[in-house]
């Protein structure tokens, strides 16, 4: 069905377009400028070992993987993957997209990825993440949110073959907006740990903003059971602790929520370095919905990174923004 | 966050603890690098691979009941020996004469050790003590040996004779060539003496005052030499430009700077010999200086590889690597974390130390310095949970309060109560709580 999809001669999609990888920058270390032929210790000249870490080989700084800040605007979808002020890598991942078929509906799909910071390479499990999820998603076929899921927790599990004592994991949530036939758009979210999704639109909205998703996290799973009341288990050392995730020993088994919103609204995928500082979904759309009207999705992603790192920036922080429903008729 | 890197496909595991967050402006990364033989990977080698080397003091101090505890030690050692190990045994007074076989070495079967075991049993005690011709004499044999594990039983009861120049000599000529347990018989010798050596040929030093414990001391060291499974493995250290190592020092089983002992290796590597090694586990400390970074940098300030020299067509083989690393950060929360391993074996150096120097000044009739070392060492040992030690503390120092190290030096202490306090001050205890 996708006779057509690729250029004859470069092999390009004509169909899809890609966003929010970053690409490791070649040539000379940045900071002694020792390149590749003057100075080495691993194979691939610039000292990677066999735990897959990134050193130059003379003055042993990092190399940048170029994930410190990454930026992403595809019009109808933008995100903002940032380092944050504490850590040292970037461990968060996004990859957004648009499948624009010439006899099919166009598809707007997302994935954010949190890597967990307990194990080795999570920046890895991250990325393979986010990239297998969103190709599926965007498949000319049509989405599949638990077939996308599951193929995320393989790419990641397949990391495990590298011979890591903590293989890498990572968390995932992913959305596609389906633009339907006669303009009532289709949300699909999935999630696997506590990363989230939420709705944003103004209070009076007919589709008033709210989050989507529920943690896979310790306390919120104690809170839903009655197990423990909220102030007890949001207090409790492991509340932060992620009951899902994908990777060695997790659960990938994701959550799905479809819904088809009475109006217009932005769809918010963001990575806890964004709730932790500001959960409310009011919250959010104040701080959102007047971006959006002024710059777009772009603008949002990036203000509100901006309002991460200005609380703090304790953890990475990923921000990705999907406006849904016809522009002409939004509301905020 | 775990900082511990795996290792990949190697016969060796090494694992890192430290805290690799530093203050804007510190340069220092200390590291507890743990090395250990994966499972699998540390059966005994080959016999034709193992060459073991009994030297016996037969000097006249030796004479009585000690030369009687020599002989039934070395039968015993004989009888320890795995079919196919070359062997020979040596007794050594002024000069060094091989007991069995006349030259070389002879592989080991029930017909050889016979033979041996006849003439060991006729071993008489008389002459002096030249211990540093007696290692010179070992190193021969073990060249002709190369790609072996080479190990020697040193026992002696007395002083060395020999002048510190010669013997100095003779010490660095056999460095590298064989790995050597020292054992001190009775009261007569001298601890850094016996400790010099072994330090030097990356073994063990202990004292066996009663002669009667001298054959299950020598068939537990052999136990331990045939159960190696690697000769001469090297730690390699590689280092950024413009760092510089402060030390790597083995933390356990006991403590020995090896910082002294480094050979330089690839670019910005240098190599510290590990000696032979079998299924067991090691800590080393390292302490690197590392030129100043910014906030948000991380550096590599060391890669450690465990690695076996090439020989003939055999390539060198790395077995295992670590990475240990530094991270600036404004974060005090982060930066002041202290490492428990690192905290520990600190403890354990200064144990080590603090040991030796009261014991010094105590022999130097210093009173004070000795009582405040010792009081010092009692607290160490205590908080650190090295039982060990502390009761052999216990027989130099009356302790009257443990965890604030006050002590009072005990009037009459046996000299072999001091002696084994100073050998057994290296030996270590692994950090509480771990397997």
């Amino acid at each position: 069905m996708d006779d057509h999809r690729f250029c004859e001669n470069c092999g390009h999609d004509l169909w899809m377009r890609r966003g929010g990888a970053a690409r490791a920058p070649s040539g000379p270390c940045p900071a002694c400028g020792t390149t590749g032929s003057n100075g080495v210790v691993g194979a691939n000249g610039f000292g990677v070992d066999e735990a897959g870490e990134d050193y130059c080989g003379t003055c042993g700084l990092r190399r940048s993987d170029g994930t410190e800040h990454v930026e992403a605007d595809l019009g109808r979808v933008a995100g903002v993957s940032d380092r944050g002020l504490v850590h040292v890598r970037n461990e968060d991942a996004m990859a957004v997209g648009v499948l624009d078929p010439p006899d099919g509906p166009t598809l707007v799909a997302a994935v954010v990825c949190d890597g967990v910071s307990s194990v080795d390479s999570p920046e890895l499990a991250s990325r393979a993440g986010a990239d297998a999820a969103l190709v599926r998603l965007l498949h000319p076929g049509g989405p599949n949110m638990k077939e996308a899921v599951g193929e995320a927790a393989t790419a990641v599990a397949a990391l495990a073959d590298a011979g890591y004592r903590n293989p890498p994991s990572c968390t995932l949530v992913a959305a596609v907006v389906d633009p339907g036939t006669g303009g009532d758009p289709t949300i699909t979210v999935g999630w696997v740990g506590d990363s989230r999704v939420y709705w944003l639109a103004a209070p009076d909205a007919a589709e008033p903003a709210r989050l989507l998703t529920v943690d896979h996290s310790w306390a919120v799973e104690m809170i839903a059971a009655g197990a423990l009341d909220v102030e007890t288990a949001m207090a409790d050392r492991r509340a932060h602790a992620i009951t899902r995730w994908l990777g060695a020993g997790g659960e990938p088994e994701p959550d799905v929520v479809t819904f088809r919103p009475a109006g217009p609204g932005l769809l918010l995928l963001c990575s806890d370095g964004l709730w932790n500082y500001l959960p409310g979904a009011a919250d959010l759309a104040e701080a959102a919905l007047p971006r959006l009207e002024r710059g777009g999705p772009a603008a949002v992603a990036r203000a509100l990174t901006t309002i991460a790192l200005d609380a703090g920036g304790r953890d990475n922080v990923t921000v990705v923004a999907v406006p849904v429903g016809p522009s002409d008729e939004r509301r905020y | 966050m775990a900082d511990g890197a795996a290792s990949g496909a190697g016969a060796f595991t090494v694992d890192v603890d430290q805290n690799s967050y530093l203050p804007v402006d510190a340069t220092r990364v200390d590291a507890i690098v743990t090395v250990t033989a994966a499972d699998g990977a540390a059966g005994p080698a080959p016999a034709s691979e193992v060459l073991e080397v009994i030297v016996v003091d037969c000097s006249t101090s030796m004479t009585g009941s000690k030369i009687r505890a020599a002989r039934q030690a070395t039968v015993a050692a004989i009888a320890e020996l795995r079919d196919g190990v070359s062997f020979a045994v040596v007794a050594g007074n002024h000069v060094t004469r091989q007991v069995f076989p006349t030259h070389g070495t002879a592989v080991a079967d029930a017909g050889s050790r016979a033979a041996a075991t006849r003439l060991v049993e006729r071993l008489q005690a008389e002459g002096g003590t030249g211990i540093g011709n007696w290692l010179t004499h070992v190193g021969g044999l073990a060249r002709e040996h190369p790609g072996s594990i080479k190990h020697a039983i040193l026992l002696t009861d007395g002083q060395n004779g020999e002048s510190p120049e010669y013997f100095s000599n003779a010490l660095n000529g056999a460095l590298g060539a064989f790995t050597c347990d020292c054992r001190g018989v009775g009261t007569d010798w001298r601890v850094d003496e016996l400790r010099t050596i072994a330090t030097a040929m990356l073994g063990t030093v202990d004292i066996v005052a009663d002669p009667a414990d001298l054959a299950a001391d020598f068939r537990s060291i052999m136990g331990e030499a045939m159960g190696k499974s690697v000769a001469d493995l090297a730690l390699r250290l590689w280092t950024p430009r413009g760092a510089s190592v402060r030390f790597v020092k083995q933390v356990a089983p006991a403590v020995e700077d090896l910082t002294d002992r480094r050979t330089e290796a690839a670019r910005q590597s240098g190599d510290y010999p590990l000696g032979s090694w079998g299924a067991e586990s090691r800590d080393y400390h390292l302490a690197i200086e590392v030129p100043q970074g910014a906030v948000g940098d991380e550096m590599l300030a060391g890669r450690v590889s465990i690695v076996r020299p090439g020989s003939g067509d055999t390539p060198e083989q790395v077995l295992g690597q670590g990475l240990v690393k530094a991270i600036w950060t404004e974060d005090t929360a982060l930066s002041t974390r202290i490492s428990r391993g690192v905290a520990h074996y600190t403890g354990q150096a200064e144990l080590a130390e603090a040991i030796q120097e009261g014991l010094a000044a105590r022999k130097a009739g210093d009173e004070v310095t000795a009582t405040a070392r010792l009081g010092r060492a009692v607290a160490l040992a205590a908080a650190s949970g090295n039982e060990g030690t502390a009761r052999l503390l216990g027989r130099v120092v009356e302790v009257v309060d443990a965890p604030s190290g006050t002590v009072r030096l005990r009037r009459v202490v046996a000299d072999v109560d001091e002696m084994t306090l100073d050998t057994r001050s290296t030996r270590t205890v692994r950090v509480r709580g771990d397997g």
